[in-house]
Parts: C-alpha cells; sequence; structure tokens
C-alpha cells in the first residue's frame, strides 16, 4: 500500500467580482486499484479577486496540504495545473508530486472532488451566493 | 509478400527511446499485414504541410523506393489527403500511414459479420473527412466550370454517411443480442474473465495454457481479433475466459470506439485480468499500466483487475523484483507466470478463484422423491454440492450464486 494526499479544487470560475474557491485535500492510503483506508480530510476555502494563475494554484495545494501531519505523495489531475509537463510542475513543489496514474489515484481524486464540490456548494449557499 | 519502406518523423525534442518504439511497432504491424520491410527512414523536424517530411527528404524517399523496388510507403505520422496524394506522386508508389495499415491488417483478419462491420465502420469513419479532398484532387483538372463539381462532392459524402449510419444501426441490433447471451451465461452459473493488455503481452499463449486448447499463436500483432471465448473450470467454478484484442500504442479514440464489441467483453467482465509483458523496458511496462488503467477507468463497472506479469522467464530474477518494485502501484493482485512455460499457472488461477463473485454456502434437506432427485441433479448442475449423504432425506451441503440460494430457502437446515 501507498500513502498518498489527493487535492482537488472547486470554483475556479468567477462568480460576482471574485472566485470563491475551496481545496480539499484527502490523505488516503491505496493500493494499485482501491482505496484502503482514509487518514484524514483537510478542506481550505480561498476567495481572490483574479483568475488565479499557476503559482496560486500551486500556493493553494500546498496551504490546504500544510494542514496534514501526514507523508505521502501530493497527486492532482493534469488540468488543475493547466496541463503543464509533470517534470515543470514537479519543480514548483515543495513536496513530492505527481499526476494521477493507477485507478486507485483517479479515485482518490474522485473523491477529493467531492469533498471540494460539496463544502463549496455549503459555502455558497451560507454567504447567500448562487 | 510486397516489399516496403517505413517512414517516421519525430519531433525534433521528442524522446529517443519512444520513437525507436514506435518504429519498432510499426515494422511488426507492416510484418503482421504481410509486408516485407526492405527500408527504413527517419526524419527530425516539424512536420510539412505539404508531405509531412521535409521536400529533400521526399526525394530521396523517391530514389529509396526505386532502388529497393518497393511497392508501398507507410507512414508512422498520420497522413492529410494532400500529403498522400503528393507524396505517391512523387514516388511513384502507393503511400499508407499507421491507422490504415492498422485498419488493413484487421480487415484481412475479421472473421464475424459483427467484426467485417466494424471494420468497415472504421474504414468509412477514417474516409469521411477525406472524401471532398480526393474528389477534388482527382478531378482537379476536369472541373468544369461554375459549380460542376459540388454536386459529386456531396453525393460522394453523402453516399459515406449514409452507409455509417446504417452499420451503426446493424452493429446496435447485434450488440443486444451478444448482451442477452451474457446475461445468459450469468444466469447459468458462469463468471466472466477477459484478458485485456497490449498487444504481444501472451494473452493468446496465457489462453491457450489456460483452456488447453488450441487457438493461434504468433508471434505477431493482432492475432486475436474476433474475441474467443472458452469455458474453464477452477475448483468446480465455471468461468468462461475471453481473449480480446490487444491495446495497441497511439490508436485514435474512434478506432477504440469502433472495436468496442472486443472491448465490451472487457468491461462487462466480473475480472480484467491484465496480462503484461515483463520483458519490456520498465518505462515501457510503466507507460502501458498507465493507458491501460485509464482504459478501464472510463469503461468497467466494479470489475477485479488481476495482473498477469508474464514472460517471467526472459529476464533474471533481481531485475524482475526491480520492475515489480517500480510497477507494484500499478498492478493490482499481481502474480508472475510465464504463460510459455506453465511457471505460476496454478497460482494465477487460485488467485482468480478468489476473486470471482462470492457465492453462499448452505445446507438443506431435500425430501427422497423423484423431485427431490430433480433438484440434486439441478444443484450439480448450477453450484458445487459439497457433501451428499442420502437417507430418509437427501442431505446436502452445497454452495450456490445467490438466485440458486434463494431458491432451494424452504429446504435450508441450520448447522
Amino acid at each position: 500500500m501507498f500513502p498518498i494526499i489527493a487535492v482537488d479544487i472547486s470554483g475556479r470560475h468567477r462568480i460576482n467580482q471574485g472566485y470563491y474557491m475551496v481545496c480539499a485535500a484527502v490523505a488516503v492510503n491505496v493500493s494499485a486499484s482501491h482505496i484502503e483506508s482514509v487518514s484524514q480530510i483537510a478542506v481550505k476555502p480561498f476567495l481572490v479577486s483574479s483568475a488565479p494563475d499557476i503559482a496560486d494554484v500551486v500556493n493553494i495545494i500546498e496551504t490546504t496540504v500544510a494542514e496534514m501531519n501526514y507523508p505521502g505523495t501530493i497527486i492532482l489531475e493534469h488540468g488543475d495545473l493547466y496541463n503543464q509537463p509533470e517534470w515543470l510542475s514537479q519543480r514548483m513543489f515543495s513536496r513530492e508530486f505527481k499526476y494521477q496514474e493507477s485507478l486507485s489515484e483517479r479515485l482518490s481524486i474522485e473523491f477529493a472532488h467531492h469533498v471540494s464540490l460539496s463544502s463549496r456548494n455549503l459555502l455558497m449557499k451560507e454567504l447567500g451566493i448562487d | 509478400m510486397k516489399r516496403t519502406i517505413v517512414v517516421q518523423r519525430n519531433d525534433p525534442n521528442a524522446d529517443t527511446a519512444a520513437n525507436e518504439r514506435k518504429l519498432a511497432e510499426l515494422k511488426e504491424l507492416a510484418h503482421a499485414a504481410d509486408y516485407v520491410v526492405v527500408g527504413t527512414l527517419v526524419q527530425s523536424r516539424y512536420p510539412d504541410r505539404k508531405y509531412q517530411i521535409g521536400r529533400g527528404k521526399v526525394d530521396e524517399l523517391a530514389e529509396l523506393v526505386e532502388a529497393l523496388e518497393a511497392e508501398k510507403v507507410i507512414f508512422n505520422n498520420q497522413l492529410s489527403t494532400t500529403q498522400i496524394y503528393n507524396i505517391s506522386e512523387t514516388c511513384k508508389c502507393e503511400v499508407m500511414d499507421r491507422f490504415q495499415l492498422i485498419l488493413e491488417i484487421f480487415a484481412a483478419r475479421a472473421t464475424t459479420r459483427r467484426a467485417k462491420l466494424q471494420v468497415e465502420l472504421a474504414k468509412l469513419q477514417y474516409e469521411l473527412p477525406k472524401a471532398k479532398a480526393i474528389v477534388s484532387l482527382l478531378k482537379k483538372e476536369e472541373r468544369p466550370g461554375f459549380m460542376g463539381l459540388g454536386g459529386y462532392e456531396d453525393s460522394y459524402e453523402q453516399d459515406i454517411k449514409k452507409r455509417i449510419v446504417r452499420i451503426r444501426t446493424e452493429l446496435l441490433h447485434s450488440s443486444k443480442g451478444s448482451e442477452s447471451l451474457r446475461t445468459f451465461r450469468h444466469e447459468r452459473g458462469f463468471s466472466l474473465v477477459a484478458l485485456a493488455g497490449y498487444t504481444n503481452a501472451g494473452k493468446s499463449t496465457l489462453f491457450q495454457s489456460l483452456v488447453e486448447e488450441g487457438t493461434i499463436v504468433e508471434d505477431m500483432l493482432f492475432t486475436t481479433l474476433s474475441p474467443t471465448t472458452r469455458s474453464l473450470t477452477i475448483n468446480y467454478r465455471k468461468m468462461l475466459l475471453t481473449d480480446t484484442v490487444g491495446f495497441i500504442e497511439d490508436l485514435p479514440h474512434w478506432m477504440v470506439d469502433a472495436f468496442r464489441s472486443t472491448l465490451d467483453e472487457i468491461f462487462l467482465a466480473d475480472i480484467i485480468l491484465l496480462v503484461v509483458d515483463m520483458s519490456d523496458p520498465v518505462d515501457v511496462i510503466r507507460q502501458k499500466l498507465v493507458v491501460s488503467h485509464d482504459i478501464f477507468w472510463k469503461r468497467t463497472e466494479g470489475a477485479v483487475i488481476v495482473t498477469a506479469l508474464n514472460k517471467t522467464d526472459l529476464i533474471p530474477y533481481e531485475d524482475l523484483q526491480e520492475k515489480m518494485e517500480v510497477i507494484s502501484y500499478l498492478a493490482p493482485a499481481p502474480v508472475m507466470i510465464s504463460a510459455k512455460s506453465g511457471e505460476g499457472l496454478g497460482e494465477l488461477q487460485q488467485l482468480l478463484y478468489e476473486n470471482l463473485p462470492k457465492w453462499e454456502h448452505c445446507r438443506i434437506s431435500v425430501p427422497m422423491s423423484e423431485e427431490g432427485m430433480s433438484m440434486v441433479s439441478w444443484l450439480y448442475d448450477e453450484g458445487i454440492v459439497h457433501t451428499i449423504e442420502y437417507g430418509d432425506s437427501i442431505l446436502m451441503e452445497i454452495e450456490a450464486r445467490d438466485e440458486i440460494i434463494q431458491k432451494v430457502k424452504p429446504f435450508t437446515i441450520s448447522y
């Protein structure tokens, strides 16, 4: 089994005057095709006024992952880092990083996506923004 | 056998090893289509709009064709209609690209009506965007005047579109047939196991070793085009093992979709037996596994994946361990085998057995009567009878799928 931290960001589009984003990181233990156990989940909201560039995205991810006390490679979808090649993205992170490859990594990202999306929906409802 | 020259244009900063691998694969494909490769031409540059490779390189190719008496030129890169036309004009021989070559192999190997239809569909889909260009290229000189050609172009394109619709409808109907066959097999207590993996990973050899039957096994790509299915029994559990067409690098998505029926066997299986060629370099294995996971991710529904790391007899044990470590996060439930020598097959069968959909155990008592006896024989057909005792009534310990257990529920007794 391998420890990984799957990360997903929801809300990278403009609403009213800003970008209401929620980043979710889930720390899981995975085998090649399944999630074996979930250790920790971190959710953090971010609000910025202009469209996030790649440096912002990296910063958002690192801030969220810093909440966790868990070893493991950060796993992301290609699109989240604007389809940058892996060797380039790796240099931007202070921790180990790679794009999704195995079935379990994809599952974990899907998991993180559900967490971030529903947290964001809840947040938007609380703020009264549609 | 036709003499052919293979050509590949590489992007200037592309990975050399990957380029070499692609070229080797193209040569194997050509071999599979019964061509003899007499020459190779490689150029590193960005694509030329008119010829794909450079102008000077095309002249060089023309000389090579003449010197080697080649009858065909096969490009690894996808060619536009204009490029095919321009190159064949210069080289004075037939020119095709990798996808046309694959289609040619598929057409030659397709045996069932369904497979033939799928090949035709793929061909037409490939042809469609080119239809207009082909007509205007052929009739370049005899353009009759205002709006003269439009009619021909449209009708040619329309014909193709109509044929595509007809084939799609027919395929849809026949797929319903195979789907009901699959449900029937499931109902009969068969679990479905599909062999998947890249071409030449050894799927057909493994298939043959497992079912001990003669399917065509050749060191050639695409020997299995129409899926072959045979039954296999492990520890009294019946399963159907299907050999499927191999994945291939850079196969366009529409082509994967066109051959869905063979891949459907993978996507609807209870267990996917992913065969990996361990004699490949570790980067290649990794890449192939990533692509396989990508294909499974979009289409499978809850099937268990078992990875058979094949051709272990070809490499030393230490190398094997090293490779195994690197790819372990991509290889679910791995087992090392050699389909050729039979090594590890017992272990693989055990693993398959363990991953089959769970059957329930129960003890039943059936009355000693004609009806009871017919029930006994029915249970022998549908499940596994572990123990049977004949007395005033018939005491049985059985293992079967849920539906069967439900049917005999009135006869169950506690332990």
